[in-house]
């Protein structure tokens, strides 16, 4: 559905992106993530055709992107990071003036306008001018432009920035809703919202592609470490006994009833500590484990990297 | 073409529902008021009275010089400021909302957003060239006089108002500032009349000769004396197509830089 090779954007010397491919194949749900001013918004920018690259492809639906723009702008459906709102129009009027602007045929606008309207609640607020919305409202209505001429592609930058708890979680109802209609290119900061609507995750920082894999295989990237955190009654340290139990690699003490133990990510070492709690009569009042999850995964690709880059 | 009618549309009802044009129609209308009946009043004390017109130039006692071309100058002067006001919110202001986006990621060429946006503004400057000739025509009601040479006249000022709604377009397109678009605007506009004093400068005769033939005055002068010669409209056309070209590239070229 989204084939991009080789893509570079420079400004001057400075690499917006440099050298990304990946492919998106049809109702793919996409997170595209990475730190502020990883390129990001330059790649989204460069497959709408909003932006030309320096070097490189981009195809959408077969159609390539600067040799056939007009043909790639009618599949795809962009929010941008700044939702593009005629402010001084009413909700239904500029709906109806995406439509007709989308080539979306006669007949169908109405009834594209109505459903773009219920899909993202805007019905009470059809007829009031947009200017006087609140921030939520307006981008709900970027959102329902992007959806109103129903298009094969949906590409949201940061539609949740902004946004209070309650919205960002009917935005996520939303994105949910539209899987299986679209195929869809998410970004955002929130890893959590990724982790519950996308199905695949690609990884930019300094304008290179880090990860492109399927949220279950990046679930398997978890270091082969993993962290128990114990409570127990006995008021006695046991940090010692601890570590002498194999596959146990740190324990830390974090008050006397407390403690964080770090052990290879085997289902033995767990068992391990369980029977010897158990036996000691130490009384387990809690134990969690805390996984790898996407944030691990994200800032040790990221933040670590930027680490190295600094020690080069 | 359905691109363009949509766009065109859009923006022409934008003028319409924004209280800049009102201002504007306003404004022209008291001015037009206020001159033109003392435009008349001027020139029936000169027929009026024998005395005055002795020692008169030939075209004072005209009515077509003496009080509707002056009546059609003060359109053009408003035109030099309204045009570049009125073009500052097609694109500058839509590219500091935003909007521009939309229309970028439309399937849209940039031929077809320059054209539905010129042809909306031209739309509107013809609008108040109407409310100009209101008080024309309310002006036969009452008096006999060939209405052909003023309606050339109107028809010159007109074709003005198109070069400064494509100069102040393409100064919209330069920039992401209303402000600024509108400075340029102005600054093309007072320009396009100061290229055309630059002949009487010269005494060179070749220059002068080329000076004049690029100059809105002299094909402007024409149209007035009612002479209609099709050298002056390909001249206007030539010079609208230009600038609505430039703007063009400079909206083709929002792609390639850094914005």
């Amino acid at each position: 559905m989204i084939q991009v090779d080789n893509l570079v954007k420079t400004y001057g010397d400075r690499f917006a992106i440099n050298n990304i491919s990946f492919k998106i194949n049809k109702g793919d749900v996409v997170g595209l993530l990475g730190p502020n001013g990883a390129g990001k918004s330059t790649t989204m920018k460069i497959i709408t055709g909003l932006m030309s690259p320096t070097s490189g492809t981009a195809k959408v639906c077969g159609f390539d992107v600067f040799e056939n723009p007009l043909e790639v702008k009618k599949r795809i459906g962009y929010l941008p990071e700044n939702p593009p709102l005629y402010l001084d129009m009413t909700v239904e009027n500029y709906l109806k003036y995406v439509t007709e602007l989308k080539k979306v045929s006669i007949k169908e606008c109405a009834s594209n306008v109505e459903s773009a309207l219920e899909k993202t609640q805007l019905k009470d607020v059809r007829h009031r001018i947009i200017k006087n919305l609140s921030k939520g409202f307006k981008q709900r209505v970027g959102i329902a432009q992007a959806l109103v001429s129903r298009p094969e592609i949906l590409i949201l930058d940061e539609p949740t920035v902004g946004l209070d708890p309650k919205q960002v979680a009917e935005i996520r109802d939303l994105i949910n809703e539209l899987k299986g209609q679209h195929t869809i290119i998410l970004s955002t900061h929130i890893l959590s919202e990724v982790q519950a609507v996308c199905n695949k995750i690609i990884i930019i920082h300094q304008g290179k592609l880090i990860l492109d894999d399927s949220i279950e295989n990046i679930q398997k990237l978890r270091q082969p470490q993993t962290q128990l955190n114990i409570k127990v009654r006995l008021d006695k340290d046991l940090s010692f006994e601890f570590k002498k139990i194999s596959g146990v690699l740190s324990v830390n003490q974090v008050n006397p009833c407390s403690y964080r133990i770090q052990i290879e990510d085997d289902e033995v070492t767990t068992e391990a500590i369980l029977e010897f709690i158990i036996q000691t009569k130490a009384g387990l009042l809690e134990m969690s484990v805390n996984e790898n999850n996407l944030e691990d995964v994200f800032l040790s690709l990221t933040y670590n990297k930027s680490e190295e880059a600094v020690k080069i | 073409m359905r691109s363009v009618w949509i766009i065109f549309k859009k923006e022409f009802l934008g003028f319409f529902s924004s209280p800049l044009f009102f201002l504007m129609a306003f404004v022209a209308t008291v001015l037009f008021s206020i001159t033109f009946s003392m435009g008349i009043q001027n020139f029936a004390t000169l027929l009026s009275n024998g005395m005055y017109q002795m020692g008169a130039n030939p075209q004072q006692l005209n009515i077509h010089y003496a009080v509707f071309l002056q009546h059609l100058s003060l359109v053009n002067l408003l035109f030099i400021f309204f045009t570049p006001a009125l073009a500052m919110r097609l694109l500058a202001e839509e590219k500091k909302n935003r909007s521009f986006d939309l229309l970028m990621t439309s399937p849209i060429t940039s031929w077809q957003i320059v054209l539905s946006k010129y042809l909306s503004l031209i739309t509107v400057l013809f609008a108040i060239e109407i409310l100009a000739f209101i008080y024309i025509f309310f002006a036969q009601q009452m008096f006999q006089f060939d209405l052909l040479p003023t309606i050339l006249t109107g028809t010159g000022i007109f074709l003005v108002g198109a070069v400064y709604a494509s100069m102040s377009l393409f100064a919209s397109s330069l920039t992401d500032n209303p402000m600024v678009a509108f400075i340029i605007g102005i600054v093309l506009n007072l320009g396009l009349w100061i290229f055309g004093g630059l002949a009487d400068f010269t005494d060179h005769v070749a220059y002068k000769k080329i000076i004049e033939q690029i100059s809105v005055n002299q094909h402007l002068q024409l149209m007035i004396d009612g002479i209609f010669k099709t050298s002056s409209i390909v001249f206007f056309i030539s010079i609208i197509f230009f600038f609505c070209f430039l703007c063009e590239r400079v909206i083709e070229s929002s792609r390639w830089r850094s914005t």
